[in-house]
């Protein structure tokens, strides 16, 4: 088909393959994408598409059919159905208490991490391009190595007994408790995320044009004002585009909550494991995941939104 | 630049929070090490330098078992995701629009969508179908994720190429093979070595879709170190995390060998921010 495109302006007959040999006559041009020829077959996008099908849209869309199912308790196996009993007991209060609290939880890491990131990002974009290249890459060594290792070595920063309650301790400043808690759980987030915070406020930082804050400045502003009126405003791309990818993880996060919150503090990824590996409830746990799906679809499309128009305000 | 010195004293003290993030990014991580050569073994305090546990973590045969699993999963993954990602890359260059946004849209869904939410959907799918869970069902879930990453990096790589060099080979007689193997490939080389060591080291440090996909017979190195992980601080457990540590950090290495000391973790990172902004 590309061929015979390609061969409306020649005179030569329609079909002729570009790879064919045929000198190239007066006014014969060679197939404006004679070399694209490989990259154009359809064959070419289907262990792409069929792995992406097979194996990840398929499973999501059963995964949604069974979130309208219903389990016998006895047997464990799965009644179907369309009803929404499942969507109703996520709003049940043992459920409903549960995500708003791993939520909440999620949000504050999230803010927490943007509190350490903005510092961390603003005075990296405000060095030589040299030593930013070389900050950015200590920054994300951390986030190669091991997200497994990061966060037991959180564990092993937080036990009882641990280095963080011996200085505690040893400042005077009595028994340090926080292994297995909510904070360890958030702790664990902002260390394992900051990179993915950082990197985009460092995006929409470095892009800002200096004159503009010191015109800002030049008008009498003071530091502060010039951060508040000028720098954080002009930021706020790298603010929404940092929080999202923060967020929608932190969320989702079943590795942190498991080592660091010791089964205590769960978080919404916990919520529907547990579903999966102790209640038996696969489709309430099904119901729990697309509705999670749900829900960041509809976050990372709004937040989408807000990081554009932000940006065509400014 | 004359600035006023309130001006000055906030650049110091911004600097000095900066620099105590960056060590709070790294001592924990120092922390792991130090305390897999600890002869203490509740790790409460420093009491001496021992190979005792690195040993033992060598030694024991439930460790090595789950290294070869390891080993065997992120190789076949990575260069399934390879096989996956390269055709995908050119097909989508010159792909219509359409086509070009189902294939991004697919790709992002799956870097932004939580991994246990992917996991628990193939888990019903096998658990359907009865297709035993074991090392071949991590592998497939392994590829979802990591061709995604494979798919943004050779991206990223192409969309700074012209056709221009491969238009004048065709036009000198090359067939499509022949262009891909002389031209398009050592041009696409860099990336598919990144591309490659970034699926390997994701697939080698995976707990999620491990751990829901492997069944009850299969263990990886990242399955035992969170199994243990989430009772309690354990010097061997210490000495086994730090040898995964090293393995992905070699990875990063050879990446930025490959990318000639420009911030590769960019290209990654930059994807999955680049759905987003």
């Amino acid at each position: 088909m590309e061929r015979v495109q390609g061969g409306v302006a020649s005179p030569t007959p329609y079909g002729t393959p570009p790879e064919s040999g045929v000198p190239y006559g007066p006014g014969r041009r060679p197939s404006r994408h004679a070399a694209s020829a490989f990259g154009r077959r359809a064959a070419l996008s289907t262990p792409a598409f069929g792995w992406t099908l097979l194996f990840f849209l398929i499973p999501l869309a059963i995964l949604v059919v069974y979130s309208f199912g219903q389990v016998n308790y006895d047997t464990l196996a799965v009644h179907w159905g369309w009803n929404l009993q499942n969507y109703s007991q996520i709003g049940q209060s043992l459920y409903r208490d549960a995500i708003f609290r791993s939520v909440r939880l999620s949000v504050l890491a999230t803010l927490a991490c943007l509190a350490v990131g903005y510092p961390v990002a603003y005075w990296i974009s405000r060095q030589p391009a040299k030593r930013q290249r070389l900050f950015l890459l200590l920054l994300i060594i951390p986030f190669w190595s091991s997200f497994l290792v990061r966060t037991y070595a959180i564990a092993n920063l937080l036990a009882d007994g641990g280095p963080l309650a011996t200085l505690v301790r040893s400042l005077g400043l009595g028994r340090l408790n926080i292994q297995y808690s909510s904070l360890a759980v958030g702790i664990g987030i902002v260390y394992s995320y900051l990179p993915l915070m950082v990197l985009p406020l460092y995006v929409a930082l470095e892009r800002l044009d200096p004159v503009v804050a010191e015109s800002a400045h030049d008008l009498g502003a003071r530091p502060w004002r010039v951060f508040w009126r000028v720098t954080l405003p002009l930021s706020a791309p790298g603010i929404v585009a940092g929080c999202i990818l923060v967020g929608i993880p932190a969320t989702g996060e079943y590795v942190i909550p498991t080592i660091l919150g010791g089964g205590k503090t769960l978080m919404y990824g916990n919520l529907v494991a547990t579903q999966f590996q102790e209640a038996g409830d696969i489709p309430l746990g099904s119901a729990l995941a697309a509705a999670l799906t749900a829900a960041i679809t509809i976050v990372a499309l709004f937040g989408r939104r807000a990081a554009r128009s932000a940006e065509d305000i400014t | 630049m004359t600035r006023p010195s309130g001006r000055q004293l906030g650049g110091t003290v911004l600097t000095v929070f900066v620099m105590s993030a960056f060590v709070g990014l790294y001592a924990p991580l120092v922390l792991v090490v130090i305390n897999a050569f600890n002869k203490n073994v509740l790790l409460t305090s420093w009491a001496g330098f021992t190979w005792k546990w690195v040993k033992q973590a060598i030694d024991n045969g439930r460790v090595r078992q789950d290294f070869l699993n390891s080993a065997e999963v992120a190789i076949v993954s990575s260069v399934l995701a390879l096989a996956i990602a390269v055709p995908a890359g050119l097909w989508a260059r010159t792909a219509s629009r359409r086509g070009r946004q189902i294939l991004d849209a697919t790709t992002y869904m799956r870097i932004v969508l939580p991994e246990i939410v992917a996991a628990l959907g193939l888990l019903i799918l096998f658990s359907r179908l009865h297709v035993a869970l074991g090392i071949d069902t991590v592998i497939i879930g392994h590829v979802v994720f990591n061709s995604a990453y494979a798919i943004v990096i050779v991206q990223a790589r192409l969309a700074t190429m012209t056709t221009v060099l491969e238009d004048v080979a065709a036009d000198l007689g090359a067939r499509p093979w022949r262009v891909f193997r002389r031209v398009t490939f050592p041009f696409l080389l860099p990336a598919l070595v990144v591309a490659w060591l970034l699926a390997f080291a994701f697939s080698f440090d995976d707990v999620i879709t491990s751990t829901f996909l492997a069944g009850s017979g299969t263990e990886t190195l990242p399955m035992l170190i969170f199994g243990l992980a989430r009772f309690r601080v354990d010097p061997e457990v210490n000495a086994i995390g730090a040898g995964l540590m090293v393995i992905t950090l070699a990875c990063l290495g050879f990446t930025l060998l490959v990318a000639h000391g420009r911030v590769t973790g960019g290209l990654i990172l930059g994807g999955r921010a680049r759905r987003e902004t």
